[in-house]
């Protein structure tokens, strides 16, 4: 009983910690962005949730932290979720991102779930291999017979997937907040900021803006063939899509013609050069992160003999 | 023999919810968390000389045709695009391609890795499609070895004149189930076996990818000979305004 | 006597594949000028102003720029100071949001980054879109869009201004706020350059309007000199315009004295309307 209160007061200190982020966060009202939020919700659906991801990093209440601390927070959380590797590290990690995204970024926890569900089938079939394994004799605590050997299974296996499982939550719900509160131009402009070579910053720039004019083209092209019976069967949709998809590509290349041209008209010279503004990162929020980084590792720290 | 009706219960149900329930089966990005700190550090240094090869080769393109550069971003943002298109199945379950072959039999494979790890990290950034500490991992099986092969099977087939359109079904479809396979390797040698090692937990991702991956690399192949041949009828031009790319 | 700001002198200009899209193109644009560009899809209008934007190279021929002859060392002077609004937004708009986009122009321009923020701000006041800054041009609508655009060449501060088809794939509302900028602009002085299908849309607006067919000028002149000539009319296959044509056949069917008032508008149709009432009869 003891050692359950002790976990749950675990558990819950990050979140006390980002309440008070929470609190910061909230005297940067993105005031703007209700009203475009609400008119714009069906747009963001359009590409059939596709791209969901982008327009919930941009509704995000804490689009407004500077980019880079968002960053830098999240990875460093990920590089201490698998090398620390630690079960209580994990549990805390994606209490406190699920928080921080839900009550700091105001995004529904329905959504939340939804983006935290995406890698669900590979992780099931991946931990699936590592808990089960083959043996030509009967051992392990669980085991059956198939033909010419053993499938087994142990309760050290199968805490190991648990844990294998949780760490991998942990990792994917640090990714989820660099991802669902920074829109991709600014996770950009923080690689040009760590000096990632101009060429690569340019091209994921334009590869970023094209991607959305590609998806709208493609959905166009989509809905002519299907309102032609394009996809009747499954044959008819193999063709159909080979051919909307080299279409696409076409398509494509006349745009990247056209662009440059526009570019140009516009003294383009080489350089991609786009006009960035400084988000001060906030006092208030770089503390209580820090602190938060701190506790893992104390945490760590602390029960490091008991896993 | 309860116990064992009780397993066999349980795993089928656990992959019955795999493939059934969940709905996407794209390529196997390996995700955020999975890989230990040396085994990212490891990929990722593993793909540093190619990515180099590439960024060279980039360069050079960019410094003989300028205008280049948004006929790369296009490429670039067409093979993201695809990857995340809904592709027709049998089933009803919603996979995607990897796009892999095409981009390599198209475009060469030196451009394609560097196009391939921007196009893994808008994966992670924008459709949660792998992370950020196993993008070296999922470069080198995604961007680098699959293309390879894609490219010399698809070279291999033209020196051996085999039918045109049979050489590109295979150079696509063996593209994707060799990066599967590497796949397969890098997550074995991160996870091996307790009793048979790495050689053993390598046959057990095999044997559970397996389901989703090769009927994806058969599909895989067939869409790729389709883009192809579209291509060829409508855009002559156009593929020899993209010939330069394949030869930098 | 007005300024001449821009002169094509003999302007031609092949395609890679060998397809002459300009053959032999002399005019002379002179400053304030409102000019309608007008002609059938791939008569030219396009690559002409690609060319008198110097994204182009002519063929043969040269451009002047006020006193300068446009060669590659002046190629940028010429880009800054004519602006094209291209006719597709989504093949102008480069940057992930409205702001930096509209930034686009200036940072390239290489002015301050003071400047450039407060030539930013201006232009999105101008365009109505204060607020904008951070939308991505995904999550806007198409009328948003092609403000954005215009935003991004305004705040270049162009002399010379080229719109290729602005109101194509318009709704009303849009092609009206459209209007109401180019009224703006027109009062700021700046020369304007429009290409367009819509011939209503040219008698009303433009003072001057040249006709495009296969690569060569084959009229320049008031939209009334051009939309009498029935030969330019159907050399380049163009409608008249549905003010000329009720004015006509009031004046012909002698509701109208046969004067030469030439209304444009709405508006000025109903004020000749009102200055003949002695023919019309007064009701009362």
């Amino acid at each position: 009983m003891g050692k359950f209160i002790v976990l749950a007061a675990l558990l819950l200190l990050p979140v006390l910690i980002f309440t008070i982020v929470r609190r910061t966060g909230r005297k940067h009202p993105a005031g703007h962005e209700h009203g475009p939020a609400h008119t714009h919700r069906h747009i963001g659906h359009k590409h059939g949730g596709m791209l969901s991801i982008d327009y919930f990093a941009y509704s995000s209440k804490i689009r407004g932290w500077n980019p880079a601390f968002k960053v830098v927070l999240s990875v460093l959380t990920i590089v201490l979720c698998i090398a620390l590797d630690n079960v209580y590290v994990s549990a805390v990690v994606i209490v406190s991102m699920a928080y921080l995204v839900i009550a700091a970024g105001g995004l529904p926890p329905r959504d939340y779930l939804s983006v935290l569900t995406i890698p669900l089938t590979f992780i099931l079939i991946s931990i699936l291999a590592i808990v089960v394994d083959f043996s030509a004799g009967p051992v392990g605590q669980w085991h059956v017979h198939i033909g010419f050997g053993y499938l087994y299974t142990t309760a050290p296996m199968l805490k190991k997937g648990v844990f294998l499982m949780l760490k991998i939550l942990a990792a994917v719900s640090a990714l989820q907040l660099m991802i669902l509160t920074t829109p991709s131009s600014e996770i950009i402009s923080v690689l040009r900021k760590a000096r990632v070579p101009g060429i690569l910053v340019d091209l994921m720039n334009l590869i970023y803006r094209f991607i959305f004019i590609l998806m709208d083209v493609f959905a166009r092209m989509k809905n002519a063939a299907e309102s032609r019976l394009g996809y009747r069967d499954f044959k008819t949709s193999c063709y159909t899509f080979g051919s909307v998809a080299s279409n696409l590509l076409i398509l494509s290349l006349k745009k990247a013609g056209a662009y440059y041209d526009a570019m140009e008209a516009r003294c383009y010279d080489g350089e991609l050069l786009f006009l960035e503004e400084e988000k001060k990162a906030d006092i208030k929020v770089v503390i209580p992160a820090a602190a938060f980084v701190l506790y893992l590792l104390l945490l760590w720290y602390l029960t490091r003999q008991a896993v | 023999m309860k116990k064992k009706q009780k397993i066999a219960l349980t795993v089928s149900a656990v992959i019955a919810l795999a493939l059934g329930v969940v709905p996407a089966a794209g390529a196997m990005h390996i995700m955020e968390g999975y890989l230990p700190v040396a085994y990212c550090i490891a990929w990722g240094v593993i793909c540093i000389p190619f990515l180099v090869a590439g960024w060279f080769s980039i360069k050079k393109t960019l410094t003989g045709h300028r205008k280049s550069i948004t006929i790369l971003a296009m490429t670039g943002a067409f093979i993201f695009v695809l990857s995340s298109l809904k592709i027709p199945s049998v089933t009803g379950s919603c996979s995607h391609m990897t796009g892999t072959g095409l981009g390599a039999i198209l475009f060469g494979a030196t451009a394609v890795s560097i196009l391939g790890i921007i196009v893994l990290i808008f994966q992670a950034i924008l459709l949660a499609h792998g992370g950020l500490t196993t993008l070296g991992a999922n470069t080198f099986s995604m961007a680098i070895a699959g293309p390879l092969v894609s490219l010399g099977i698809y070279k291999l087939s033209k020196v051996l004149k085999i039918n045109k359109h049979v050489g590109i079904f295979l150079a696509a479809a063996l593209g994707d189930l060799f990066t599967y396979c590497v796949t397969s390797v890098q997550l074995a040698l991160a996870y091996p076996s307790a009793q048979g090692g790495v050689a053993t937990s390598a046959v057990k991702f095999l044997a559970v990818f397996a389901p989703t991956q090769v009927p994806l690399a058969v599909i895989e192949g067939l869409l790729t000979v389709v883009i192809i041949f579209g291509l060829e009828t409508y855009a002559k031009n156009e593929l020899t305004e993209i010939g330069f790319l394949k030869v930098g | 006597m007005k300024k001449r700001i821009l002169k094509a002198d003999n302007l031609s200009y092949v395609y890679g594949n060998g397809k002459t899209a300009l053959d032999g193109v002399t005019v002379e644009i002179y400053e304030g000028e409102k000019i309608a560009v007008i002609g059938a899809n791939g008569s030219g209008k396009s690559t002409f102003f690609l060319n008198i934007n110097g994204v182009y190279a002519p063929t043969s021929g040269e451009i002047v720029f006020r006193d300068m002859t446009v060669n590659k060392k002046t190629l940028n002077e010429l880009r800054k100071n004519v602006g094209i609004v291209f006719q597709d937004a989504d093949n102008q708009i480069i940057a992930s949001t409205v702001k930096a986009d509209v930034g686009f122009g200036p940072m390239n321009l290489k002015l301050p980054k003071e400047e450039v923020l407060e030539r930013v701000a201006q232009a999105l006041a101008y365009m109505n879109l204060t607020g904008f800054e951070d939308r991505p041009p995904h999550y806007l609508s198409g009328g948003e869009k092609k403000r954005v655009s215009i935003a991004g060449i305004v705040a270049m501060k162009p002399e010379v201004l080229i719109f290729d088809e602005p109101t194509a794939s318009l709704d009303p509302i849009n092609a009206m706020m459209l209007e109401e900028v180019l009224a703006k602009l027109g009062a700021e002085g700046k020369t304007m350059l429009i290409s367009t299908h819509d011939v209503d849309f040219t008698y009303r607006w433009a003072e001057r309007v040249l006709v495009f067919c296969n690569g060569k000028i084959i009229a320049d002149g008031t939209p009334l000199e051009i939309f009498q000539n029935g030969e330019v009319l159907r050399q380049a296959n163009l409608k008249r315009p549905a003010m000329l044509e009720v004015y006509e056949l009031l004046v012909e069917s002698g509701v109208l004295a046969a004067a030469n008032a030439y209304p444009r508008q709405t508006q000025e149709l109903k004020e000749v309307l009102r200055d003949s009432k002695v023919i019309l009869g007064d009701p009362a």
